[in-house]
């Protein structure tokens, strides 16, 4: 499973990112009116296009299981919507942070990008328990319909976002203009991201695959799985007084990388039951 | 007739051929056409009455022969009276005993003179006249040109009647061969 | 012997029913069913003035104005829900959707029969919850009726189409009754949306809902296409 390629680009990735982390923590200009929690940008930037890639993956692959019933491509759908969901939950994370610190509110009905995030988020999450959730036999077809529906779905939830909530005013979490300096960074830390990304999915892939010959019907999966419970702690409803922006900024840090740890836990537990499983049975 | 033990996979092999499941591999072809395109010349009976409890027994059939392209009231009363029910009964058939439900059951697999008939353990929970009318129906079809692939475990009532017998065991075709060969 | 047996079974019968006859029958059989047993019906008038009523306590008349639209349309899709989840019980009670997979009779009629029984079903239903909504909450309607009209029954039709598709998916679930509104939901919030904002244009007066009845025409038309392109799919799932 580990060949030496995915060990090259893992050893790659951590470069990327370790370098393009400290790009945007340190080398990077501060913002004017945002000052040092607009950092937060180059991780929650990045953690979109990651995400979008993934459902787009997962849309492909849906479709080339409905043409062809190719185990692969559905073992690839499975992976890339649950890596998807992973990286989408980061945005809807460190949004709101940022969004607290910039704006006051966590969460602005009117902002565009977030609540396409957030429907992309549940349309896929509705995925992931479909499969969790349908009989064995029946799993990869009906997922792969829904997968079609889901993508179908979201140029609808793009439009539907931009006609009816243009009238009102749009404190975006956007990208208006942008310092190149700020744009090189962006860059480097998107493609770290997507490589990051594109690893853990590869991982995930071919973990599903092992199940797939084990005949993963029967695993008991973790409860709460890679989806993040998030409890609403009481300091997050009073408003902010003594205003430390750093804290925001290195909360927006750790969520991300508390979710990536966490889901890479979450993957290694897996393993090591299916391992377990595969040795019981003889393979 | 298909014999062998519990969970052998003698209900799959029907639905499969029935077009109800799908072959992990290859294909199934019945004369040279697949099983999906031959439908209209397939019969099945299952377990489940596969039938509606609010309609009456005409009413049933008749849904179900539209199904079929078949609008004529008098194919399906003549189907009724083979399988012995009356065909100007108005009683819902949920209504009904379980000897009559799995005649009009029987019924609904052979009002269209199927080739192929599928039938999946036809004789349980029924009385053993009923039983006997119906093996007496099933070896008139077979007299007249019909297929019958049969799921029983009352191998006695079929003994005389059957062609040959094929057993499976663990998803996998154990033996097959002239019924007269299960007698030993 | 045999080669007549070979020619028997490989010819298709020189009668074929057409297509929408074969949906029209599906209609008339569910209709008739639901006629002999009215429990889905039933069970939805209730449910929908149980929601009307505690809407009406939760929410005082006045403030209440603009958001009208969407309350009649939440009160809607719980009670559509609660329907399309009945949609296929029927059909999976005795093992009947087998008898249908069996015969010749194409899966996507069966599809259209089942959603236009749903639709006229939930239709009758708001046609009668309609009023209630009046008296509760004094109702007027600034703009044109047939907007209205328009904007109800595209919503309307989206919403069962999608609804009855995946009520069909749920049959192979393990908790049917949750998997429909939590698969449905999802893909329906921008008709949703549409549908409370084409609402409240009408009612208030403010703004043309024209747009919202173009977004939902396409709307329905991409899912419509959708639903009956992978029908035949979900229905063999096993």
């Amino acid at each position: 499973m580990k060949n030496k390629l995915f060990l090259a680009f893992a050893a790659l990735a951590c470069l990327l990112l370790a370098f393009g982390t400290y790009e945007a923590l340190v080398v990077a200009p501060t913002e004017e009116t945002m000052g040092d929690v607009q950092r937060i940008f180059y991780v929650h930037v990045p953690a979109a296009t990651v995400g979008f890639t993934m459902f787009f993956v997962n849309f492909i692959a849906s479709l080339l299981y409905l043409w062809k019933r190719s185990a692969r491509a559905d073992a690839l759908a499975a992976a890339s919507a649950e890596v998807g969901v992973v990286f989408c939950s980061v945005v809807l994370i460190t949004g709101p942070i940022w969004a607290r610190y910039a704006w006051g509110v966590w969460w602005s009905a009117w902002d565009m990008r977030l609540n396409t995030t957030l429907m992309l988020w549940l349309l896929y999450v509705s995925y992931l328990i479909l499969r969790r959730s349908s009989t064995a036999g029946s799993t990869s077809m009906l997922a792969s319909a829904l997968a079609v529906f889901a993508f179908l779905d979201v140029p609808i939830v793009y439009m539907a976002n931009r006609w009816f909530r243009t009238h009102h005013p749009a404190p975006m979490i956007g990208t208006p203009n942008l310092d190149p300096r700020m744009q090189n960074i962006l860059f480097i830390n998107m493609i770290a991201f997507l490589i990051f990304g594109s690893l853990i999915a590869w991982f995930r892939y071919e973990m599903e695959r092992t199940a797939q010959t084990i005949d993963a019907a029967h695993i008991q999966r973790a409860a709460g799985g890679a989806v993040g419970m998030m409890a609403v702690p009481a300091m997050f409803l009073a408003a902010p007084t003594h205003v430390n922006p750093h804290a925001y900024l290195w909360g927006g840090y750790l969520a991300a990388w508390g979710i990536y740890l966490g889901y890479l836990l979450f993957l290694m537990a897996k393993l090591g039951r299916l391992k377990k499983e595969a040795a019981e049975l003889g393979r | 007739m298909l014999r062998g033990e519990n969970g052998a996979g003698k209900s799959t092999l029907l639905r499969m051929i029935a077009g109800l499941n799908e072959p992990t591999e290859g294909k199934i072809l019945i004369y040279g056409t697949p099983n999906t395109k031959a439908r209209h010349n397939m019969g099945y009976m299952a377990h489940a009455p596969l039938l509606y409890d609010e309609l009456s027994g005409m009413e049933n059939l008749r849904f179900f022969a539209q199904l079929y392209s078949i609008t004529s009231d008098e194919l399906l009363a003549r189907a009724m009276e083979r399988v012995g029910l009356d065909p100007k009964l108005e009683r819902r058939i949920g209504q009904y005993s379980q000897g009559m439900r799995q005649r009009l059951s029987l019924a609904r697999a052979i009002f269209h003179d199927p080739r192929l008939l599928l039938l999946d353990e036809p004789f349980s929970n029924v009385d053993p006249d009923s039983a006997l009318q119906i093996a007496q129906l099933l070896a008139d079809m077979r007299s007249s040109g019909t297929t019958i692939l049969l799921v029983t475990h009352q191998a006695g009532l079929l003994a005389k009647l059957a062609d040959e017998y094929v057993l499976l065991s663990h998803g996998q075709l154990v033996s097959r061969g002239p019924m007269a060969e299960v007698q030993q | 012997m045999k080669a007549d047996a070979i020619k028997a079974a490989t010819e298709t019968p020189a009668v074929n029913m057409s297509f929408t006859r074969l949906a029209w029958i599906n209609v008339a059989k569910d209709l008739r069913l639901e006629w002999r047993s009215r429990d889905v019906f039933n069970s939805m008038m209730f449910f929908a003035l149980v929601v009307v009523v505690v809407f009406s306590f939760a929410f005082e008349r006045d403030e209440s104005k603009p958001v009208m639209g969407g309350l009649i349309w939440v009160a809607f899709l719980f009670s559509t829900t609660m329907a399309l989840n009945q949609s296929w019980a029927r059909e999976l009670r005795n093992g009947v959707l087998d008898a249908y997979r069996v015969s010749p009779a194409p899966a996507e009629a069966l599809f259209l029969g089942k959603v236009v029984g749903n639709f006229i079903l939930v239709s009758l239903l708001e046609c009668l919850m309609a009023p209630l909504f009046v008296v509760f909450y004094n109702l007027t309607s600034v703009g044109p009726l047939w907007q209205l009209i328009l904007v109800a029954l595209l919503g309307t039709w989206a919403l069962v189409v999608n609804g009855t598709f995946f009520a069909a998916m749920s049959i192979r679930t393990r908790n049917r009754e949750l998997m429909l509104p939590l698969l449905l939901l999802p893909i329906s919030i921008p008709a949703v949306l549409s549908m409370v904002t084409g609402t409240s244009q009408v009612l208030s007066g403010e703004g043309s809902p024209i747009v919202q009845l173009k977004f939902l025409a396409g709307f329905c038309v991409i899912f419509t296409t959708a639903c009956f392109l992978l029908f035949e799919t979900v229905l063999n799932a096993e």
